[in-house]
């Protein structure tokens, strides 16, 4: 089982997700000038003939709704990396109210009950340990809808 | 601008070739290319080629490779690499050169080779490579993002995995007959129904592989084409194009996209197309055979919309129509497609070029009668792609 992540979980690469009063949000960044958010937040794109003026860093919301998903069944190769085979797995992705949709892991979900619109929150899952023990981990998403977790594909703990 | 012909093809069969060298596939098809046109070496006065990608980073600079081999001249090499559209960069230079007027004949070549399994990240820089990004915290290789485009286009207008399956058993019936595919066998609607899923809802006979192969195209200003060839084929509009804000595909590489869309998906592959409508003044109505990038059966499907073959929605009727067949309004991938030859990433945009022009010459593997305007429609990550418009 592959399981969610406390904040004492180390995110694999820095400035994509934050913990906030025990919950996970996504660290965006918003134009000041024409209003675009971005994630990560550094990589911007920009409305054309923009300013680029006043770009600052914000937290996604925490909920959205599944725009889309997919059942991987292949375990991708390096440079990806979990501590066992977690295939398979969904990737949804989901749609935020800012106006921007991000892919992400979906956890808590069983395969059977996957679908377009589901309400979703941001949370976080361990991928692997590194050499010192500690769990490094990536941001996912799961339903705000309790399903029975016996029969989810990745199950999360505690966020 | 000068009208540019092809007057030479010249294409290695495509598949996996593990005791050659990628220089030994595109002296291959140079040679043939030269042959084909009548042409010498000595004659070409400059080169565009397709760099070596060997999958994902940009590589050995081919042309300098390829040349030497035929004995160095001194003139302009270029090596171009815009990911799975690079060969469309390659014909864009190529055809510039002449154009312009600033030379008289140019070689286009595009030859790879790919590493086994999924294309994954090279480098280890997220702030400044989103391979890296997409690999380690989602785990995302290419087709994941074609499943999540045709997730929502089953949800849009209700394509069925039938569908999705057509798709493949139109392509293997062409790509069994083609002497230069990697897959020949012909497939049933059950067969690729019942192949694994890989990234659902996409099965593992509706992605494509990765493949080896190489491709030359002799180009020649149009005045002088009927001095080598009695088949000269027309370069009407060649474009590449690039993608558009709050265009609301989730491109390769990218972990995001805007929610609401404030341009056309696939908007590189629309810009691209848009501009070749325009630079040949032909439109969609007058392709008579087109090659499009069948990486995934959603793009099957989706390429027709975009590039404004149908309405939105529309291509599964047209493809259960048969329209999109040999005998139809607009066959689609005679060829057999990259379903059928599998992608090798430098080189494939030229092959689709060279099929279509084979068609026009009236050469094709399956070959569509009378076909006398045809176009070769490509697509690569991040936002990249690129049109031609032949004619003869």
């Amino acid at each position: 089982m592959v399981s969610g992540s406390q904040g004492s979980a180390v995110p694999w690469l820095p400035d994509l997700f934050t913990w906030k009063d025990g919950k996970v949000y996504l660290e965006s960044a918003r134009c000041g000038s024409c209003g675009t958010y971005f994630f990560p937040r550094y990589h911007h794109q920009h409305r054309p003939g923009c300013k680029r003026e006043g770009v600052e860093n914000v937290l996604l919301s925490r909920e959205g709704k599944l725009a889309s998903y997919t059942i991987e069944y292949y375990m991708p190769p390096p440079p990806f990396k979990t501590t066992k085979d977690i295939t398979p797995y969904i990737i949804g992705l989901v749609e935020f109210p800012e106006g921007i949709q991000v892919a992400g892991i979906v956890i808590d979900l069983p395969l059977d009950k996957v679908k377009i619109g589901l309400r979703m929150e941001t949370t976080s899952m361990v991928l692997h340990q590194n050499e010192k023990g500690e769990d490094i981990a990536t941001w996912a998403f799961r339903p705000i809808e309790n399903f029975e977790k016996e029969t989810a594909s990745i199950r999360g703990g505690q966020t | 601008m000068r009208e540019v012909a092809i007057i030479g093809i010249g294409i290695h069969p495509w598949g996996k070739f593990d005791d050659k060298t990628f220089i030994n596939l595109g002296v291959y098809a140079v040679d043939q290319a030269l042959k084909d046109a009548s042409i010498g070496w000595t004659e070409i006065e400059t080169i565009s080629s397709s760099i070596l990608i060997y999958g994902g980073s940009a590589g050995h600079i081919s042309g300098q490779y390829i040349a030497g081999v035929f004995g160095e001249t001194g003139i302009p090499i270029s090596n171009q690499w815009n990911a799975c559209a690079t060969g469309s960069s390659t014909l864009r230079t190529a055809h510039l050169a002449i154009a312009s007027g600033q030379v008289d004949t140019a070689l286009a070549i595009g030859v790879d080779m790919s590493p086994k399994g999924f294309l994954t990240a090279k480098s280890d820089n997220p702030y400044q490579d989103r391979d890296v990004l997409r690999w380690r915290m989602v785990g995302m290789p290419n087709p994941v993002y074609w499943a999540l485009e045709c997730r929502k286009r089953m949800e849009k207008y209700g394509t069925t995995e039938k569908d999705l399956a057509q798709v493949k058993v139109i392509l293997s019936r062409y790509g069994a007959n083609h002497p230069d595919s990697r897959f020949k066998k012909v497939y049933t609607l059950d067969e690729v129904l019942n192949s694994k899923m890989v990234v659902d809802p996409l099965r593992l006979y509706e992605i494509c592989a990765t493949s080896d192969g190489a491709v030359a195209l002799v180009l020649c200003e149009a005045n002088k084409a009927r001095q080598y060839t009695s088949k000269p084929v027309i370069i009407a509009g060649t474009a590449i194009g690039s993608a558009m804000y709050g265009d609301p595909t989730m491109r390769i590489s990218a972990l995001s996209a805007p929610a609401k869309a404030e341009a056309p998906l696939l908007s590189e592959s629309y810009s691209a197309s848009r501009q070749a409508y325009k630079m040949s003044g032909i439109g969609p109505e007058d392709i008579q055979v087109l090659e499009l990038p069948d990486n995934s059966s959603w793009h099957y499907l989706q390429y027709l919309e975009t590039c404004g073959f149908c309405g939105e929605g529309e291509a599964e009727k047209m493809m259960w129509d048969g329209d999109t067949q040999i005998g139809g309004r607009l066959p689609v991938c005679p060829s057999g497609g990259f379903s059928s030859f599998g992608e090798a990433i430098g080189a494939q945009a030229v092959w689709q070029v060279a099929e279509v022009a084979k068609q026009l010459r009236g050469q094709g593997a399956n070959q569509v009668p009378n076909a006398k305007v045809g176009m070769a429609q490509t697509y690569g990550l991040m936002g990249n792609s690129g049109t031609t418009i032949l004619k003869v």
